[in-house]
């Protein structure tokens, strides 16, 4: 889904702190994605004071066995996938097998004559309906396995038969399926209003970075290459849909419930009020789930024709050509700096083919976040090209920034013949300057100091001699991160108690295998004094539930969190004041501990069961929203890594051997749910420095390895120890849980951590990744008779 | 024909070329087990087939007349009371070995039967045994640990 720009919307002004309240709503800066966004706030009733390191919690901070688990262990959670009403038919699309070219002919009669063929959708019933920025099913085509068709039958087996039936005949037209081609004289227009972004070049700069080349002892440049990524979620994007009278319910697996709402509305010309969508359990995103997908529409409008259920799900081949990717990218960089390390400028020139859509994802912005330099200059070229469109891709922009950012430090380090991690601690930025404000909190200096001492940095020299064949080489190599991830509103709650004393926890968000369940309940029932087996956290329902935003930028805890304990605090007033009088005893004499009430110095007790059962259906219920940001404040997640790896130069195989990896991200609700997601982005990015390479044949203008078996992910048999922990130090000025988002900073750091540990190991410096066997061994040769540094 | 489901008989009449992943998720409403890649790759769909591990995915359901089905579902005495599930269920949710949930029926499928072929797993065995089922969340570090607790909790039940 493309990103919305949101500068044209003029801000409500923020009253001067000193005036009294005229307004509920105000304008606050949310990070998302690395993109600010300005958002209208309704200001909260409630503004608890935030939990800080003296608040004693009993329920945050506590490894809770995430809450969904006997569900998904007994497959008994139900996906979108299978999801299955009464009468629902099956969806298949016809895909376009050339990258560029216009559809001449396109016969359906044979597949509507198949017994159990109930439908054909074609560009003529879904004009005007867009999806990641094209015309649904257009009879131009922009890239191989464009959907130009769509039918649906009784069985899946028979709509894949009846697929396979339509007749297509295609003009085929020159394609450019690479920045260079999209670039090169007299290509072919790959967009009518041409190749580039109408944002590209992207120039941002700060400081004078002329002045500061010229002013630096040492200048070093380098290239950097990263590859087309795949999600490759195990769940495709899919969705179920059906029509009741003018309303839809919609399946989906998405991560945001109320963008897929707008978007289907729009496109059907509904009041929002007629569309539902849902979403249970989802079987991953990574971000490329943000808004409703072409599988969607698809099944919207076959099921509005043919007057019946209709499930559309993406193939595996169709989830790994057409359903988004991180972008590629080259990064020319040049960095200044005098001997002691002090950076004094640096230079990047990068080149970023997007796809037939999607945003403007760059690698720049981290070259003007992570270290301390007062000359900045990034220009970002984006390309439109004949592949489908890029999506959101696990702390995008940074994840590719970061490889050649980190790649760049650690080339300085070696000719200066510095530690890396002390050249990072001499350029370590103590505000934001990309903004001038200061952090609301910043322990990066803590990650080094803690991740270094556990890898035992300093002690490397003496373990690489233990290193005795000969053809294994041992290197070491450490990176670091950040990440906006601060959240912010709007985002609401319910809390209520039912009369047996048991708590839901309701609020529009989306668990993607997150634990936002699992974390939401904690807050609500760490609050109420309740145990928290006996919360239940409902989610997923635009039509239920109230507002929360997509669960993407790992904004979910941050935003939603804060929005829970101010609804829960509400529920447990009104629960107390019941219990006062049951109890004889004034409100502020009550605690709550384990679904219990008891008067502080007293004997005397309630348990939740007891008020609430003498209330009958009278219903404690609370209500809680998300306050505003603190301005001026910029609000991040940090991160460093250090690996360690094992090449074989005679095969050029590399092995990761372990990896610690230190993060602040503020307060750690779940210490066991976060280090399960600082684990996956670790392997994420694992795979993206060693294996993960969409390969596209560039004069064919096809892709070469969509499936599971090219397309390498890693594997149970590629894990090195992962040692992964969180300083867990609450950010009370971020927001009063103290919580901010870690899903993304920990794929940011890996591929250069391990760039380096590589480079380390042979002596020559990694540009480019995935380090395949054959590129360690090219970048090996061209070193051979160099010894290893030191 | 008849399938013997979970230890559930099933008549069915099925055509030659129905694969049993879509018979049990079609046709059984059994959908815990998950198709994902249709071709091996991922080990999504693993199932039992008389104690060994197949892939439901490329399995034809026509080959399947008196044979031991077992998915998911079968694993736990009667889901989802936590007291009543298997050693595997209870060491994956101990260790949280699961993210998203969606490769974990398969993950539970291929462990049972690598224990079932080797009760007492090295970590090795685990990693080199399972890689064949894959997981794009990561929860890999914590599937190997829940492997290895399972297989000594079950060690220990046998011994006692």
């Amino acid at each position: 889904m493309a990103p919305r720009k949101h500068a044209a919307k003029p801000p409500v002004p923020a009253p001067p702190a000193d005036a009294p309240r005229a307004t509920r709503f105000v304008a606050t800066k949310v990070e998302i994605e690395g993109r600010e966004e300005t958002k209208i706030v309704e200001l909260p009733d409630r503004n608890p004071e935030p939990w800080d390191a003296g608040t004693p919690l009993h329920v945050v901070g506590q490894r809770i066995p995430r809450m969904d688990a006997v569900e998904k262990v007994t497959g008994t959670a139900r996906y979108t996938v299978d999801v299955h009403r009464p009468g629902m038919l099956f969806a298949a699309v016809v895909r376009a097998a050339v990258a560029a070219g216009r559809v001449a002919g396109l016969d359906a009669s044979a597949a509507l004559a198949m017994p159990g063929v109930r439908g054909v959708l074609t560009l003529d019933d879904v004009r005007g309906i867009r999806a990641d920025g094209g015309q649904l099913l257009d009879d131009t085509i922009h890239y191989a396995g464009q959907p130009v068709c769509a039918v649906c039958a009784d069985t899946f087996g028979l709509a894949n038969a009846a697929a396979a039936a339509v007749k297509l005949t295609v003009e085929t037209a020159p394609h450019a399926v690479t920045a260079e081609q999209a670039l090169a004289d007299g290509a072919p227009k790959v967009r009518a209003r041409g190749n580039e972004s109408p944002r590209s070049p992207r120039v941002i700069q700060r400081g004078d970075v002329e002045a500061g080349l010229r002013g630096a002892e040492i200048t070093i440049t380098r290239e950097y290459r990263t590859p087309v990524a795949l999600h490759s979620a195990l769940e495709p994007h899919g969705a179920v849909a059906e029509w009741e009278g003018g309303r839809l319910t919609v399946w989906e697996s998405t991560q945001g419930i109320f963008n897929t709402r707008r978007d289907l509305a729009a496109a059907f010309k509904l009041r929002l009020n007629q569309v539902r969508v849902m979403k249970d359990y989802m079987g991953g995103g990574f971000g490329a789930k943000n808004g409703a997908a072409a599988a969607s529409y698809i099944a919207a409008a076959l099921a509005r024709q043919v007057g019946r259920p209709v499930r559309c799900v993406w193939d595996r081949e169709g989830e790994q050509t057409d359903a988004g990717h991180r972008s590629a990218t080259v990064q020319q960089v040049t960095l200044g700096a005098r001997r002691d390390g002090t950076l004094t400028a640096i230079a990047v020139e990068a080149t970023i083919p997007l796809g037939i859509g999607g945003w403007e994802a760059g690698p720049g912005r981290i070259y003007h976040e992570l270290h301390a330099c007062p000359n900045v200059r990034t220009s970002e070229k984006f390309v439109y090209t004949n592949e489908g469109a890029m999506a959101s891709f696990r702390a995008p922009g940074h994840t590719e920034g970061a490889f050649g950012l980190e790649s760049a430090l650690n080339a300085l380090a070696r000719e200066l013949h510095l530690d890396p991690l002390e050249l990072r601690r001499r350029n370590y930025a103590r505000r934001d300057q990309v903004r001038d404000r200061p952090y609301s909190a910043k322990r990066l200096d803590e990650c080094y100091r803690q991740g270094a001492a556990r890898f035992g940095w300093t002690e490397r020299e003496a373990r690489r001699a233990t290193t005795s064949a000969t053809r294994i080489r041992r290197g070491f190599g450490m990176a670091a991160c950040t990440w906006g991830a601060g959240g912010g509103p709007p985002a609401y709650a319910t809390v209520r108690l039912d009369r047996d004393g048991s708590a839901e926890v309701l609020t529009g968000a989306q668990d993607l295998g997150t634990g936002s369940r699992t974390v939401m309940a904690q807050i609500a029932a760490e609050v109420l004094g309740a145990r928290v087996d006996d919360v239940r956290t409902v989610l997923g329902d635009t039509e239920r539930l109230p507002f929360a935003s997509n669960s993407w930028g790992s904004i979910t805890t941050a935003s939603v969190g804060p929005a829970v304990r101010a609804a829960a605090e509400e529920a447990r007033d009104r629960l107390f004041e019941a219990a006062a009088a049951m109890l004889d005893a004034g409100v502020n004499e009550l605690t709550a501990r384990d679904g219990v009430i008891g008067v502080r110095g007293s004997e005397r007790t309630i348990t939740f069961a007891d008020v609430c059962g003498r209330l009958g259906d009278v219903m404690i219920m609370g209500h809680g929203s998300r306050g505003p940001n603190p301005d001026g404040t910029a609000i991040s997640a940090f991160g460093a890594h250090f690996a360690e790896v094992e090449v074989d130069v005679e095969t050029g195989r590399v092995r990761v051997v372990r990896i610690v990896a230190a993060h602040d991200s503020g307060r750690i609700v779940n210490p066991t749910l976060a280090e399960s997601q600082l684990e996956g982005g670790v392997l994420q990015g694992l795979g993206y420095a060693l294996f993960e390479e969409r390969v596209m044949d560039a004069r064919l203008g096809l892709p070469m390895n969509p499936t599971l078996h090219d397309y390498k992910i890693p594997t149970m048999a590629d894990v090195p120890v992962i040692e992964g922990f969180f300083l867990d130090e609450a950010d009370v000025v971020a927001n009063h849980t103290g919580a901010k988002g870690l899903a993304e900073p920990p794929i940011i750091p890996v591929a250069p951590a391990i760039a380096a540990a590589v480079a380390d190991a042979i002596g020559a410096e990694m540009a480019e990744i995935p380090m395949t066997p054959w590129r360690v061994l090219a970048t090996f040769s061209t070193a051979a008779g160099r010894q290893p540094s030191s | 024909m008849r399938l013997i489901v979970n230890g559930n008989a099933y008549d069915l009449a099925v055509a030659g070329h129905e694969m049993l992943l879509g018979v049990l998720r079609g046709r059984l409403a059994l959908t815990g087990t998950k198709l994902v890649c249709g071709r091996g790759e991922c080990g999504a769909c693993t199932v039992l087939l008389d104690g060994k591990p197949a892939y439901a995915c490329l399995t034809l359901a026509a080959g399947c007349e008196g044979t031991a089905i077992t998915t998911i579902e079968g694993m736990s005495a009667s889901a989802p009371a936590p007291d009543q599930l298997h050693a595997l269920q209870q060491a994956f949710i101990a260790h949280d070995a699961l993210q998203c949930g969606f490769c974990t029926p398969g993950q539970i499928m291929a462990a049972a039967a690598l224990l079932a072929e080797n009760p007492h797993p090295t970590e090795e065995d685990v990693r080199h045994g399972m890689s064949g089922n894959l997981c794009r969340c990561g929860a890999y570090p914590k599937i190997v640990r829940a492997v290895l607790d399972a297989a000594r909790r079950l060690a220990d039940a046998r011994g006692a």
